[in-house]
């Protein structure tokens, strides 16, 4: 029970750690590195309204989203969009701006261990013998429900019909009228503030630091690796697999041998598939 | 026209020159410390804290004496971010052959901080003659074993904090006297997975079997990781009544939340625990490391009256720096600056052979106790009373206060159990 229990916590966490990163590859094709940089961005701007500015909780958490969002559509708008479609450069660009994101935070002072949120709810319960605190458990159920309202937004929303339109064929989405810049922008926005809600549920669970950030990033990359460069339904299952793979490593073999999990996991996929679980980009490559 | 574009042009030359030469003519006049610290971590922050206090303190009494003339000391950090995840030892390296090419510095003080760097880095300090004194960090044993192994290569180099052998000694005590009181058998180990934390957990592992104890279980956590649960879901299904922690990672912070939140029957015990040292620890948990305990390592780095000294060098801190001593590193890098001031001034130079002999003759009552280096290992001599050697100092979060439980000469209040734990 145990092990199913923080199982799914555990997959939870990595699919919010990831479909921010999922979403931005699959509609605009930019591996964004900058994600966990903006992750541990959206913590330190949520601390700063809360504690500089005494601003409460809930408002501090809606203008966190709102401000990473902006700040994630404004580093597409100003820089990525000059090279979009050289993914070299992408990555390379993404990851400097992720660097001095990080790097800036410090040289802010932003170091040390104190910097925390606070839990949404206090205490735990126990669920068949086993002790949860509502704050995972929270995690769970936010989780669960950002990916039914991604479902529902991409399904019935002209933005995110648009979206997934660019998702599908890009060249088709501009015959049928849809901005391609205009949602690649609109993607990236979202998928910062994605980052910046996953790090807004998680980092109660602990304290804000700048090395966060490259954690996040490696574990967003595993997960859409495995899952399938954009597809975010495939993001989800992979992040349950590593989860739980990661939950039995730490039960089974020992708790050093879980990040291993994560890169093996990778290593195998681009092995066995390179397009990963449910990814269609080089689908057809492999099949030919 | 000319004249005149000339005339200023040449007095442009002329202070450029006077820009460019004045540090170095101070630089030539002050004994510049290298301090190769991981600054973005408790460990190396406090350090250097530690080192300007004590060097404001001595240069505006006048300086260093050496053969007759006084001179200043100057501290010059590198950044080695030697204890962030992923970063190769040879970044530590790369900083302290440029604190000593570069910054010409006359010693090294501090780091590098991850034991793995520092070890690293004594060949290094051979080669440059460069006397060093670790202050922070660096706990294997392996360093003083290798300069007592190979004490004509590795003479250089001292340590003048409490090393992993020492706090386990230290952790033993605390852990026998709660086996008299409460009937304690049960022991779970959690490290981080680097060097000094994995060797210490087996040390701990042997001795505690050795000594009759249930060790439930040992569980390495790689660097970064976020979360514990299994690891506590383990220790709790063994009826285990201490966790020993060895982690200096910031998220040990999450594994304490998760301890309080699991209300687990057992009590959390740290060493080098680094998220717990600090004075901001309560207010980040939300009171939630309540009953906690931690090892500083050396007295000063929490409150006490150690010594005469102890609460003067934490009251100058604090108000130097607006925040009490924070942890592992603070009492020991003061110390270290005024320690080689006095090793300096009776050597009357700077010299790293006689300096290498006057820190071997050091006897002095520091913040921590009495200071005295071993003279085959190059170890600062432990004691668990302040008179005889360099005491530790194990720490217990008590409503909101950092409160002094080991040894019992500076101790200022008992192991207290949390609510959930009482028998």
């Amino acid at each position: 029970m145990d092990i199913l229990i923080y199982g799914t916590i555990n997959s939870v966490a990595l699919a919010l750690y990831a479909l921010g990163f999922a979403m931005v590859y699959g509609v605009s094709r930019l591996p964004n590195f900058a994600h966990g940089a903006l992750y541990v961005l959206s913590g330190f701007i949520t601390w700063s309204l809360l504690n500089s500015l005494g601003l409460p909780y809930a408002v501090a958490i809606v203008l966190t989203l709102l401000l990473t969002g902006i700040i994630g559509a404004l580093i597409y708008q100003l820089i990525l969009i000059r090279i979009r479609g050289m993914e070299i450069s992408e990555i390379m660009a993404s990851y400097a701006i992720g660097l001095a994101i990080l790097e800036g935070l410090r040289w802010g002072g932003f170091k040390g261990m104190t910097y925390t949120l606070p839990s949404f709810i206090e205490g735990s319960t126990t669920i068949a013998g086993i002790v949860v605190d509502y704050q995972r458990l929270l995690v769970v159920v936010i989780g669960a429900a950002v990916v039914g309202l991604l479902w529902l937004f991409t399904h019935y929303t002209r933005t995110g019909l648009a979206l997934r339109g660019m998702a599908q064929d890009e060249r088709a989405a501009l015959m049928l009228g849809i901005d391609s810049d205009l949602m690649a922008v609109v993607a990236m926005g979202f998928g910062s503030m994605l980052a910046a809600l996953a790090a807004v549920v998680l980092l109660p669970l602990g304290n804000i630091v700048v090395e966060a950030g490259y954690n996040v990033l490696i574990l967003a990359i595993a997960v859409c690796i495995i899952g399938g460069l954009g597809s975010w339904m495939g993001s989800v299952i992979a992040a349950f697999l590593i989860g739980f793979a990661q939950i039995l490593t730490v039960v089974y073999l020992g708790a050093h041998y879980q990040m291993v999990v994560a890169l093996l996991a990778i290593i195998m996929t681009l092995i066995l598939k390179p397009s990963g679980l449910f990814g269609r980009q080089k689908e057809l490559e492999e099949r030919v | 026209m000319n004249r005149r574009r000339f005339t200023v042009s040449i007095v442009l030359v002329v202070a450029a020159v006077i820009m460019v030469l004045a540090p170095a003519a101070q630089a030539a006049d002050s004994i510049v410390l290298g301090c190769p610290l991981s600054t973005a971590f408790l460990y190396g922050w406090t350090a250097e804290r530690g080192f300007r206090l004590a060097v404001d303190e001595i240069n505006a009494a006048g300086g260093v004496s050496v053969g007759g003339e006084k001179r200043p000391f100057a501290v010059e950090v590198i950044d080695t971010r030697d204890l962030e995840p992923g970063v190769p030892v040879s970044e530590a390296l790369l900083a302290v052959e440029k604190l000593i090419l570069d910054k010409k510095a006359d010693f090294i003080l501090g780091g590098p901080v991850r034991s793995e760097a520092a070890l690293a880095a004594m060949p290094l300090l051979s080669k440059y003659k460069k006397v060093s004194i670790v202050t922070t960090g660096v706990l294997t044993p392996k360093y003083s074993a290798q300069v007592a192994a190979n004490y004509d290569k590795f003479k250089y180099c001292f340590r003048i904090h409490g090393e992993a052998k020492h706090l386990v000694g230290e952790m033993f005590a605390n852990f026998g006297k709660l086996k008299k009181k409460y009937g304690f058998n049960n022991l779970f180990i959690i490290a981080q997975d680097v060097s000094h934390a994995r060797g210490a957990a087996a040390v701990m592992e042997k001795v505690a079997t050795k000594s009759g104890w249930n060790v439930t279980g040992v569980e390495i956590y790689p660097t970064g990781a976020t979360d514990f649960s299994m690891g506590l879901i383990k220790a709790q299904k063994s009826d285990t009544e201490i966790i020993n922690i060895w982690m200096d990672m910031p998220e040990s912070a999450i594994l304490l939340k998760q301890w309080y939140d699991m209300k687990l029957a057992a009590l959390p015990f740290g060493s080098t625990l680094a998220a717990a040292e600090q004075p901001g620890f309560w207010k980040a948990t939300d009171g939630k490391g309540e009953f906690t305990l931690c090892n500083v390592v050396n007295a000063g780095n929490a409150p006490s009256e150690a010594t005469e000294w102890t609460m003067k060098f934490y009251n100058a801190y604090a108000d130097k720096w607006g925040v009490a001593p924070e942890g592992l590193g603070a009492s020991s890098s003061y110390m270290a600056v005024y320690v080689l001031r006095d090793a300096i001034e009776r050597a009357g130079s700077l010299d790293p052979d006689k300096i290498v002999a006057e820190l071997e003759k050091t006897d002095v009552m520091g913040v921590y106790g009495r200071l005295r280096f071993d003279p085959k290992s190059h170890q600062v001599i432990p004691a668990t009373d302040p008179k005889e050697g360099a005491v530790g100092s194990i720490l217990q979060w008590q409503d909101g206060k950092r409160v002094v439980v080991y040894p019992e000469s500076i101790a200022t209040g008992e192991i207290l159990l949390p609510p959930w734990m009482k028998q």
